[in-house]
């Protein structure tokens, strides 16, 4: 059965057609052109097809789209406003916390999440709340200093 | 023919989001084992993309309201419903204050990202040896309530895990929630998983201890062992004996090392796994009786 | 000298575009009308091929083809030649691909692939890499001879091995029978996966009119049109071969690809574009790996301590092709002395062919191997001369200027310092120095180190080159081919350009794609040598365009060339800064007031060539093999759990001579992150096999790789600076360095504890455990006894 969903993804109305079995890190990715999301095991291990499923972190390998008819996504392009980048993203790039780039997206947005539930993690936080992303350029030392100094802005909010 | 399941994409089948449990058991009693019911996905989704389980109809339960249930009852005990997540288990104060050993085992299980889709019953259900849910639950004495159309049922967690991937749960059933019952005040409950360089537990142990001038309950679960969770039971009597604690101690771990089935797998020999069982029970035991 | 961009922690200059997700990898890449295809790939780990039935596959809706082996013969690669696109006759491996379906839809080519029937007649099978040896073992390349090898490998048909290294310098029996300590040892190393994050995956068109255009997730564009050139027999200029981000290489994604077979399941399909892309589990067991590996080393001692003797066998366990692994196997062999100057020394080293998966280079290209028995062998010997692990290499070190390697290769005067490296690793670490004690007593900290020095493995006619070309505004693109995934070298050599013509960093820009057609032929971005190469031969470009500019220049401003300078975009005369013209007047040409005008667009281009290098004597090894050696160590603090065999790195120290830092954040990052991947590799990292020849982990749960929570408390890094007149700036390359010491570090500083052997990897927690009830058991029963009087558990938690 086709079944005609109706999101919003990072806060644009979107529609799309999709089958019962289809997985909606494919349909963002494929149908909805979200190419920041990225995947490298297809099956829940990496993190990196991570997006903000109705304010909650998911990995959207593990998510299929016939069920989340009506949800809000967000993804790293949604951390963008009016062309000017987050905190946390700005922090990424002045401390180099990332190399190939292919896993940035997810710990953006999952460092941002994190930021906004807790202004002020404890590096043992910072580590528990990332664990289910994998870095293999091992950029972790750097991400957690990029969380550290972006964090007083999430605090002035 | 292929080598493994290298596929991106799932079988066909049929999506259902019923809305009430009695819709729920509807579909399942007419699509008897053709249908599988789905939590949070996370053990279903990859289990379908390897075609270990190929269900031609999915029954999505998130929406049931009455399976949304997390609930004490003093007296009675904690019953955790079918939809709940690891992390609303998480954020369950009293999980943390009473049920110690299932609030370790929740924190420690998976990812913090994954825990917002998986759920505890789900975890059991799912019943792959090195998972962490069901350890704890059995130190706990806790049941599983199964419903179809005609019947609801009870059973041990114990009981109803039957193997890798085997569960006591027939066509046209669902499991709708677990209960623990309520424990003393004395009691005390910890779990320790093993998992350095490993995403799953090499071992993981639970333990529940009530010793008190009158009563003595202990209880010690093992689980990433063999093919199912088990109890060291020699062990637990040795520890309902008079004496001194720490030597009793000594003596269970080194029986539970020994009398439990273990086997080698991909993530441990069957020596080391002994070997963890006699470590892993005197830390978790010593820092039980320690606590104050 | 003050610069104002060398030496600064400039970011990388990608950064917006990782942070937002705009950046563009290959697996993001759609072409209209672009059909899916999947592989299928054998069950069998060696077997002839009797037949396929596509019939049913192609019976599935939106099914276009499936293409088998036997019609495209190719023999393909780079080094040793021996790669098939698909099965032709046989199968090799338990993933080995046998065919392709090509459809309009992921979903019907993965329902297709369960349709293929393919039919073996299984052959004997041989995993193990020694036995494969032995001369009744299964062949599993019968017609070696055909194979079209490189110059610089000598495989041996008729056998199982692919290439057989031999290196011979001054009299070993000799150095033996004065010896006054021997070693003898053993070693093993599991194949381990690369795991870079971006699958492989390739979008390949060919074109009607014959052009092929590929777009790959690669680490370099000019051997993929090479190998396609010389296999298809499709011209050079016909070919063009795209690269846009890279999501991670690691040496996993150089040398030979998965293009050419894309390129023709594209002809087949009607000149429709065709994508690729592997599943992880594809990743694991149908593309290439790191080998599996074997050392057996004897050295010999004299008492004071100078290493007199190495006799060193290293055994490759290359699986079903070694394309590139030969060239692992033969870099193993030539760094077998590492940092130390050996007088009498053999080496041998045999690329094997077994039934496993096939092999190549993993960042580091057989130094970690090497290097992983050498500097074991050097704290043992330590241990039996009584003699500190540190002293012991001080007096071994090699003397730049005055040492020659064991490839009979003096050391230029400025190849390093590895006598200060040592010195500062030393001090760091603080060597001689006791650990804290543990609070819980079941548990000992430890210090260990290890020495290493690297240079690229390449052919000695490996080139490079630059085109730099000026915009009306002064503005600069520069077209290279530098590999661009992940290692920040494009960033370092941005900073050079901007250095030189005082311009600031934004005027420089480097396209993101690398592009066969656009970008300045570079050989290959590998084995560190990008900074190196690419750099000088943008210093030359730099050059031809300043003359160009100066040229110009003297003309307008009426005074000699080398009168002038170029400061801050501006040529100025030199004591007379106002007389001045600004480069954008005159990088397009310069026009007088009347409108004559001169000059014209200014281009510069520049080249690099390895002029010393040279091919190593098939017999003896001797010659000159490398560009560049970068001297380093690492240290490191740890603590073991007895109990369980746990180990924690509590701090991490790596030392480099770099000859000049052009940016220390990239440093930084390397460093880090190759600590890390070398950690993974030294605790975690092996694809186990089943007695089938099956890899029964191939997944990221039973193939556990480093997380955020396993890192180490401390990282740091400091730098030598001995800078080499040839290089860009003094500096020498980076990349791989950082991995190379962790693992025998970690090794060396538990066997200084607990005098435990490990010299198998990994150090997980039951090997490590295994070891000690093996060698220790006394040790485990003590831990155990203290773990069980001890009182305060409850106390350590907190
Ligand atoms: C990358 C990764 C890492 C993991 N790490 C861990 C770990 O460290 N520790 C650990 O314990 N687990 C781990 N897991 C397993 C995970 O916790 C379980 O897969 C998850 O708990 C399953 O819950 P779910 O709600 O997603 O179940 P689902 O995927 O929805 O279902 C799983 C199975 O249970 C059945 N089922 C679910 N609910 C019911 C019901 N109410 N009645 C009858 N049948 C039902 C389904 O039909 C299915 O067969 C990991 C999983 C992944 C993907
Ligand atoms: S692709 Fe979803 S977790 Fe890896
Ligand atoms: S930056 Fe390459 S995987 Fe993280």
């Amino acid at each position: 059965m086709v079944h005609k969903l109706s999101l919003i993804v990072n806060g644009i109305k979107r529609t799309v057609e999709v089958k019962d079995n289809e997985i909606l890190l494919d349909v963002l990715r494929d149908k909805l052109k979200i190419k920041s999301l990225k995947a490298a095991c297809w099956r829940g291990e990496c993190g990196l097809c991570t997006v903000l499923l109705n304010g909650k972190l998911v990995k959207s390998c593990l998510v299929l789209a016939v069920e989340v008819d009506g949800s809000e996504i967000i993804t790293v392009e949604g951390l963008v406003k009016d062309g000017e980048l987050s905190p946390i993203q700005r922090a990424f790039i002045e401390h180099g916390a990332f190399q190939c780039g292919f896993c940035t997206p997810a710990f953006v947005l999952a460092s941002h999440q994190l930021l906004i539930e807790n202004p002020n993690p404890s590096e043992e936080e910072i580590k528990e709340k990332l664990g289910g992303i994998i870095c293999r350029c091992g950029t972790y030392l750097e991400i957690i200093k990029a969380i550290k100094s972006a964090s007083r802005f999430y605090q002035k909010k | 023919m292929s080598f493994g399941s290298p596929y991106f994409t799932l079988p066909e089948f049929t999506y259902h989001k019923p809305k009430t449990l009695r819709e729920a058991l509807e579909l399942l009693e007419k699509y008897g084992d053709e249908a599988k019911v789905m939590a949070g996905g996370v053990g279903l989704i990859p289990f379908m993309k390897e075609r270990l389980i190929s269900p031609t109809h999915v029954i999505d339960i998130k929406e049931i309201a009455e399976l949304k249930k997390l609930e004490y009852k003093k007296g009675e005990g904690l019953t955790i419903g079918a939809t709940i997540t690891f992390s609303e288990l998480e954020k369950y104060q009293l999980l943390k204050e009473k049920y110690r050993a299932l609030y370790q085992a929740v924190k420690l299980a998976s990812d913090n990202i994954i825990r917002n889709r998986a759920t505890l019953i789900g975890n059991i259900c799912e019943a792959i040896p090195w998972v962490d849910g069901p350890i704890p639950l059995i130190a706990y004495g806790a049941e599983v309530e199964i419903k179809s159309l005609d019947e609801v049922r009870r059973t041990p967690v114990a009981d109803f895990i039957k193997g890798p991937v085997e569960i006591d749960l027939k066509p046209g059933e669902i499991v709708t929630s677990i209960h623990l019952p309520d424990i003393p005040e004395e009691a005390k409950s910890g779990f320790l998983k093993f998992n350095t360089g490993s995403e799953f537990a090499l071992l993981n142990i639970a333990a529940y201890l009530l010793i008190t001038a009158k009563k003595k309950d202990v209880r010690l679960v093992y689980g990433a062992i063999s093919s199912k969770p088990a109890r060291a039971l020699e062990a637990e009597k040795i520890l309902l004996r008079d004496g001194d604690l720490n030597a009793l101690i000594s003596m269970a771990a080194i029986k539970a090392s020994e009398e439990l089935e273990v086997i080698s797998d991909v993530l441990a020999s069957e020596d080391y796994r002994r070997h963890l069982i006699k470590i892993l029970t005197m830390k978790l035991l010593k820092e039980l009786v320690e606590e104050v | 000298m003050t610069f104002k961009y060398i030496g600064r922690p400039v970011p990388p200059q990608d950064g917006f575009y990782k942070v937002t997700g705009t950046a563009q990898y290959t697996l993001d890449v759609e072409l209209p009308g672009m059909l899916y295809a999947k592989l299928v790939t054998s069950t069998v780990p060696h077997a002839k091929i009797k037949k396929i039935d596509v019939s049913k596959a192609l019976q599935v809706p939106g099914v276009v083809k499936v293409v088998v082996g036997k019609d495209f013969p190719y023999r393909v690669g780079m080094y040793a030649g021996d790669r098939d696109l698909l099965a032709i006759d046989k199968v090799r491996w338990v993933g080995h691909p046998v065919a392709a379906v090509l459809a309009e839809s992921l979903e019907a080519a993965e329902k297709a692939i369960d349709l293929v029937d393919v039919e073996y007649e299984e052959l004997p099978t041989v995993f193990d890499p020694l036995e494969a040896l032995s001369p009744d073992a299964p062949l599993i390349h019968e017609k070696m001879e055909e194979y079209r090898h490189s110059p610089a490998f000598r495989p041996i048909p008729g056998t199982n091995i692919a290439n057989k290294f031999t290196l011979v310098k001054g009299d070993v029996e000799k150095g033996f029978r004065e010896a006054d300590v021997i070693i003898e040892e053993k070693f093993y190393i599991p194949h381990v996966s690369h795991c870079f994050m971006e699958v492989h995956n390739v979008v390949a068109h060919y074109h009607l009119d014959g052009t092929v255009e590929i777009w790959t997730s690669w680490q370099n564009v000019a051997p993929i049109r090479q190998i396609m050139a010389l296999s298809l027999g499709i011209p050079h200029n016909k070919i063009i071969v795209k690269i846009p981000y890279v999501g991670g290489g690691f040496g996993g994604k150089a040398g030979l690809g998965w293009e050419a077979l894309v390129a023709i399941l594209s002809k087949e399909a009607g000149y429709r574009p065709v994508k690729l892309v592997l599943s992880r589990k594809e990743q694991f067991t149908s593309a290439a790996v790191r080998e599996g590996f074997y050392g057996f080393a004897k050295a010999g001692f004299k008492k004071d301590g100078r290493f007199i003797a190495y006799d060193v066998k290293f055994i490759l366990d290359a699986g079903a092709y070694a394309d590139y692994t030969v060239n692992v196997g033969r870099a193993v062999g030539y760094s077998a002395d590492g940092c130390y100057e050996i007088p009498n020394i053999r080496v041998e080293s045999l690329t094997v062919y077994t039934n496993k998966i096939p092999t190549t280079a993993l960042r580091g290209f057989g130094y970690p191997e090497s290097h992983w028995v050498l500097e074991q062998i050097m704290d043992k010997a330590a241990e039996k001369l009584g003699i500190d692990p540190a002293e012991l290499r001080k007096i071994n070190l090699v003397k730049p200027g005055i040492s020659e390697t064991c490839t009979g290769e003096r050391l230029r005067e400025d190849a390093g310092n590895p006598q200060k490296v040592l010195e500062v690793l030393l001090e760091e670490i603080g060597w001689g120095k006791p650990s804290e004690k543990p609070r819980e007593p079941w548990k000992i900290r430890s210090k260990g180190l290890a020495l290493f020095v690297k240079g690229p493995a390449q052919p000695p006619n490996a080139s490079a080159s630059a085109i730099l070309k000026f915009n009306e505004d002064a503005s600069i693109d520069l077209l290279i081919a530098t590999g661009n995934f992940g290692q920040g070298t494009v960033t370092a050599l941005m900073q050079i350009v901007a250095e030189e013509f005082g311009l600031p960093l934004e005027k420089i820009r480097v396209d993101y794609i690398r592009d066969t057609h656009k970008s300045a032929y570079t050989w290959q971005t590998v084995g560190s040598r990008g900074l190196f190469t690419d750099g000088i031969a943008i210093l030359n470009a730099i050059e031809d365009a300043k003359k160009q500019i100066f040229k110009i220049a003297s003309e307008v401003l009426r005074c000699p060339e080398d009168h002038l300078e170029l400061v801050d975009g501006e040529v100025r005369v030199k004591g007379k800064p106002w007389e001045k013209i600004p480069l954008q007047d005159i990088v397009m040409g310069y026009t007088y007031p009347n409108g004559n005008s001169i000059g014209g667009p200014v281009i510069g281009r520049g080249v690099f060539m390895s002029t010393h290098t040279t091919y190593l004597d098939p017999e003896t090894g001797q010659g000159n093999p490398t560009i560049f050696h970068t001297f380093g160590g690492t240290a490191v603090e740890i603590e073991v759990n007895l109990l369980t065999g746990e180990v924690e790195v509590l701090k991490g120290v790596q030392v480099l001579d770099l000859g000049k830092v052009i940016n220390p954040l990239l440093v930084e990052q390397q460093v880090n992150g190759g600590f890390l991947m070398g950690l993974s590799i030294g605790l975690y990292e092996q694809i186990k096999f089943d007695e089938r020849g099956w890899v029964v982990n191939p997944n990221f749960t039973n193939y556990y790789l480093i997380r955020i929570k396993d890192i180490p408390k401390q990282i740091i890094w400091k730098t030598v600076e001995t800078p080499q007149s040839d290089g860009p700036y003094g500096a020498r390359g980076v990349g791989e360095l950082t991995m190379i010491g962790v693992a025998p570090a970690i090794a060396n500083a538990i066997y200084r504890a607990l005098r435990v052997k490990l010299n198998e990897l990994p150090m997980s927690p039951e090997n490590i455990w295994k070891a000690l009830r093996e060698q220790r058991p006394e040790i485990v029963d003590e831990a155990l006894k203290k773990f069980l009087e001890f009182k305060k558990m409850v106390e350590v938690k907190k």
